[in-house]
């Protein structure tokens, strides 16, 4: 137990010793509040190029830097006065998977043989330049669902060859290969598949350095780079021995029931590793189907301790968020744990985001250049689905339900509470009952009134159309119900606590929707509005509103004058 | 054979060329390694999420109604809906066609002027110092990867000497009034048409040099300085004129980069154009948006090449006349 809490801290350490204490900083200098927006105008250059877009924010042409992922970048802003890195841990997972249906990696001793050779901390330094933190359970670090205490393989060659001495896998004459106990004859050659190096450099480069490990302890790896589609064929017909990739993750661990549930073990399921334990199953449908967070912390711990046993995958590391901001021309960003300052899915930085003087003093009003790294080339929310796309359309609008932007609760926002409730879908069936009690005074960027009318319409309508991206969370929704004008029910055929979120949808307003019969080619951004002028019919209940979005350009948005949550001194 | 049915020939071959082009342009697709749907990796999207969108797409439905409809759907300009976006295709080929268009025309035009020019200019030349610094810096400039003189270019006027913009065909937002915009787009050309102009003027010049030094070993332009034409007219009046078919064909020839644009400097430059659009499609099996892309290539080839063919035996009549007589 020490030497696993010992291997924890030295590892955050590490981190600790790249990054330096920055993020501490920029956390202590500004408070978040609830309230804003403060700028008039985010002004969002599309800039593709990575040098172009370093340039472009070292002339001040733009002042907010996201998702900065190459070192030699991070290196040369870390040493600029008028630079911030905001620093914090994703919600990612580069991992190693083992073909479990087959032999070898059948065998858990290999398996973890395999992961006693991977050195992460050699592969973090030597190819990130320490810019990524080890993991070592299967659920990132940035999770409150994250679970430290499991059993941990850390870089150790000496046991991993005393793992195999002890369990029969001796060395053949050649003292190369390892003889396979059960058959008697030497291990077949195991393949590694990754990307190409033109594709993904990093993933095939790591391939390479496992596999070499692994042949030194005589397990005959044989690195495999190969074309992106080719391989996700192979791994959805489950042909393949082992392989590299990454998931991008959220906040719910939910993710460990896709991944490691027996009943995903099919054709392009993401069950991949073919993981087949009754008391792994047991955890992740009680994870699945929880009916509060306690339960689901209990389930997602002790499918986290099983998997650390089984070794499915080899987490090997978690991609931190890193923004760049120039303190000479802004302040208010609010770095979010799992999400970053200037992400996506961070509401909170565009609400607080700010100018601020010569002096450094904070100021209201003014434009703020935000620099996008690729083009939102659709943005129908129903369709969207590049983190490109989120960037602007996050900031035109809101949800029932917010995250809290330190400990990431869900905390109420246009829904001032919520309860959480059981039915009886049918005679001796439990299904969970969610009501939604909506804040008054709610409008949307054209002057209507946002009531449950909306909540009704944006669910029932997803259901309807069956919007792809939204199929999972409105698969179990039975019927949605308004009990007043603030008030709103949505009932599931089954019973589980994240139903909550399933309920909370993309909120689509019903006065521009209700006309929309094909909601796939609808383009409500290039679409003026029927009543009101400057605006399309791309419209939210956000603190920004869409002014202007030219194609391979820029897009520009103003400061929503009927957001409801202005501060009343700032009206 | 008459201009008019060396006219035909070439148009019925073009249509022959154009239906095994968008046949293979089918084929090679389908025949690529997974499905478009496999492109979407994100743990909530379920099995049946991934069959409904496969039903959508119509990748469900026999090939050769997928075949009927691809084809009949081009011949009526309809390219489809993009898989990535849900957007139609033509429409968001019309929104980066001019940009890219623009740019190389720019190019193309300065290419061509300095170019051709260097090119006359080492010939009347040859052997002298500048005749070897046209060769040589042509060759330099063409053997050197593109990126690399874009990047650096890109330092030096963007970074250690900031007077140029880096990226986009305007600024965001760009200034009130036609004139101020007109030169807004202008000065956001020149570092992407610069750099390109920088790339292939070599290719021009050593082109037009080597076919000038053949023309100017010719009986005839013996015979023109023995008759005491002036140095210039021969240059110029008899020389060139001679070399102008081939140079003719390859201006008509490098068209078709007009619409397959040039990927890299679209994404040193955050140029809006094709051909950044067809190298995102292919790489995410986008097969409508990837479809037609090559379609808009394949035709602006075809144009391109009968357009050559006319020009050629407009300027040589001889062409038509040989095809006549092999005939």
């Amino acid at each position: 137990m020490l030497r696993r809490i010992r291997l924890s801290v030295a590892l955050v350490l590490l981190f600790a010793l790249v990054f330096g204490a920055s993020s501490v900083e920029s956390a202590a200098k500004f408070k978040w509040e609830d309230w804003g927006p403060h700028v008039d105008t985010i002004i969002m250059p599309i800039v593709k190029d990575s040098e172009a877009r370093r340039i472009a924010f070292e002339r001040g042409e733009s002042i907010v830097f996201p998702g900065l992922t190459r070192p030699a970048d991070i290196d040369k802003l870390k040493g600029s006065s008028n630079v911030e890195l905001t620093q914090v841990l994703g919600f990612h997972m580069f991992y190693v998977c083992f073909n479990m249906r087959k032999a070898p990696l059948d065998s858990q001793v290999l398996r973890q043989a395999i992961a006693y050779v991977t050195d992460r901390d050699n592969i973090i330094r030597t190819l990130f330049k320490g810019y990524m933190l080890p993991m070592t359970s299967f659920v990132p670090q940035s999770s409150n669902y994250y679970k430290s205490d499991v059993p941990t393989y850390p870089y150790n060659p000496a046991k991993a060859k005393e793992l195999l001495d002890k369990a029969g896998y001796k060395l053949d004459a050649t003292g190369k290969n390892r003889i396979d106990p059960k058959t008697g004859k030497p291990l077949p050659e195991i393949k590694f598949f990754t990307p190409t190096y033109e594709v993904a450099p990093t993933s095939a480069e790591i391939g390479r350095m496992i596999a070499e490990a692994a042949q030194a302890i005589g397990i005959p790896i044989v690195p495999e780079p190969m074309d992106f589609p080719v391989m996700l064929d192979k791994l959805d017909r489950s042909e393949f021995d082992m392989y590299a990739l990454a998931w991008g993750l959220d906040r719910d661990p939910t993710f460990l029931y896709d991944f490691f549930h027996s009943s995903f073990d099919v054709e392009a399921g993401y069950n991949r590793p073919g993981i087949h334990n009754a008391e792994l199953d047991k955890a992740t449908e009680a994870l699945f189907y929880a009916v509060d967070q306690k339960g689901a912390k209990t389930a997602a711990d002790k499918a986290q301790a099983i998997l650390a046993e089984q070794m499915p995958y080899v987490p090997l590391y978690s991609r931190p968020y890193i923004d760049a901001w120039r303190t000479d021309l802004v302040t208010g960003y609010v770095p979010q744990p799992g999400f970053g300052a200037a992400e996506s899915s961070n509401y909170w930085t565009p609400l607080n985001i700010r100018r601020v003087d010569r002096t450094g003093k904070p100021i209201e009003g003014g434009t703020i250049r935000w620099l996008l790294q690729e083009e939102p080339k659709n943005l129908n929310p129903l369709v969207m689905s590049s983190a490109y796309e989120f960037d602007v359309y996050r900031k035109i609008t809101d949800s029932l339900i917010r995250m809290h932007p330190e400990t990431l609760e869900d905390m109420p926002w246009i829904a001032r509470k919520w309860d959480v409730g059981t039915w009886n879908p049918e005679p001796g069936k439990k299904g969970t009952v969610i009501t939604f009690y909506l804040n008054k005074g709610v409008k949307w960027q054209d002057g209507v009134e946002f009531t449950a009318e909306d909540v009704k319409f944006s669910i029932d309508y997803a259901k309807e159309q069956q919007v792809a991206r939204l199929l999972s969370a409105t698969q179990d929704i039975v019927k949605t119900e308004i009990v007043d004008k603030y008030t709103v029910k949505v009932y599931f055929s089954t019973e589980s606590y994240w139903h909550l979120y399933n309920a909370s949808p993309i909120l689509i307003p019903k006065h521009i929707w209700k006309d929309v019969k094909d909601y796939k080619t609808f383009e409500p951004w290039k679409e003026p509005h029927p009543k009101v002028k400057g605006l399309t019919k791309l419209i939210g209940l956000g603190p920004f509103m869409l002014k202007d979005y030219r194609p391979g350009e820029y897009v520009t948005l103003v400061k929503n004058p009927n957001y409801w949550h202005i501060k009343p001194t700032a009206k | 054979m008459g201009f008019r049915s060396y006219l035909l020939r070439r148009v019925f071959y073009a249509v022959i060329v154009l239906f095994v082009i968008l046949t293979f342009n089918f084929i090679l697709f389908r025949l690529m390694p997974g499905d478009a749907t496999k492109m979407i990796i994100d743990p909530k999207f379920t099995p049946e999420a991934r069959a409904m969108l496969r039903k959508q797409y119509g990748l469900d439905d026999p090939p050769l109604k997928q075949y009927w409809n691809y084809i009949t759907s081009l011949l009526r300009f309809d390219m489809g809906l993009s898989f990535s976006t849900r957007r139609p295709v033509r429409e968001e080929l019309a929104e980066r066609l001019p940009n890219t268009a623009v740019l190389f025309l720019v190019t193309f035009i300065l290419d061509m002027l300095v170019g051709i020019s260097l090119g006359v200019y080492a010939a009347s030349r040859r052997d002298t110092f500048a005749d070897r610094f046209v060769v040589g810096a042509g060759l330099f400039a063409h053997a050197v990867p593109g990126f690399f003189i874009q990047l650096m270019l890109l330092l030096l006027f963007g970074y250690y000497w900031p007077i140029l913009p880096i990226h986009g065909t305007m600024s965001a937002p760009p200034p009130d009034g036609m004139f101020l915009r007109l030169l807004d787009r202008m000065w956001h050309l020149v570092l992407p048409a610069g750099s390109l102009v920088i790339m292939g003027f070599g290719s021009w010049a050593l082109y037009t040099r080597n076919t000038m030094l053949e023309a100017l070993g010719q009986d005839y332009i013996i015979t023109a300085r023995a008759k005491g034409i002036p140095p210039r007219d021969i240059l110029y009046h008899h020389a060139l004129r001679s070399v102008l078919p081939p140079i003719v064909t390859i201006i008509f020839m490098s068209l078709p980069g007009a619409v397959s644009g040039a990927v890299i400097t679209e994404s040193i430059f955050s140029w809006y154009g094709v051909g950044k659009y067809l190298l995102d499609a292919t790489l995410q099996m986008d097969y409508p948006a990837a479809q037609g892309a090559f379609y808009l290539i394949a035709l602006a080839v075809i144009v391109s090449n009968f357009l050559s063919d006319i020009a050629y035996g407009l300027v040589d009549p001889r062409i038509r006349v040989g095809a006549g007589v092999s005939r």
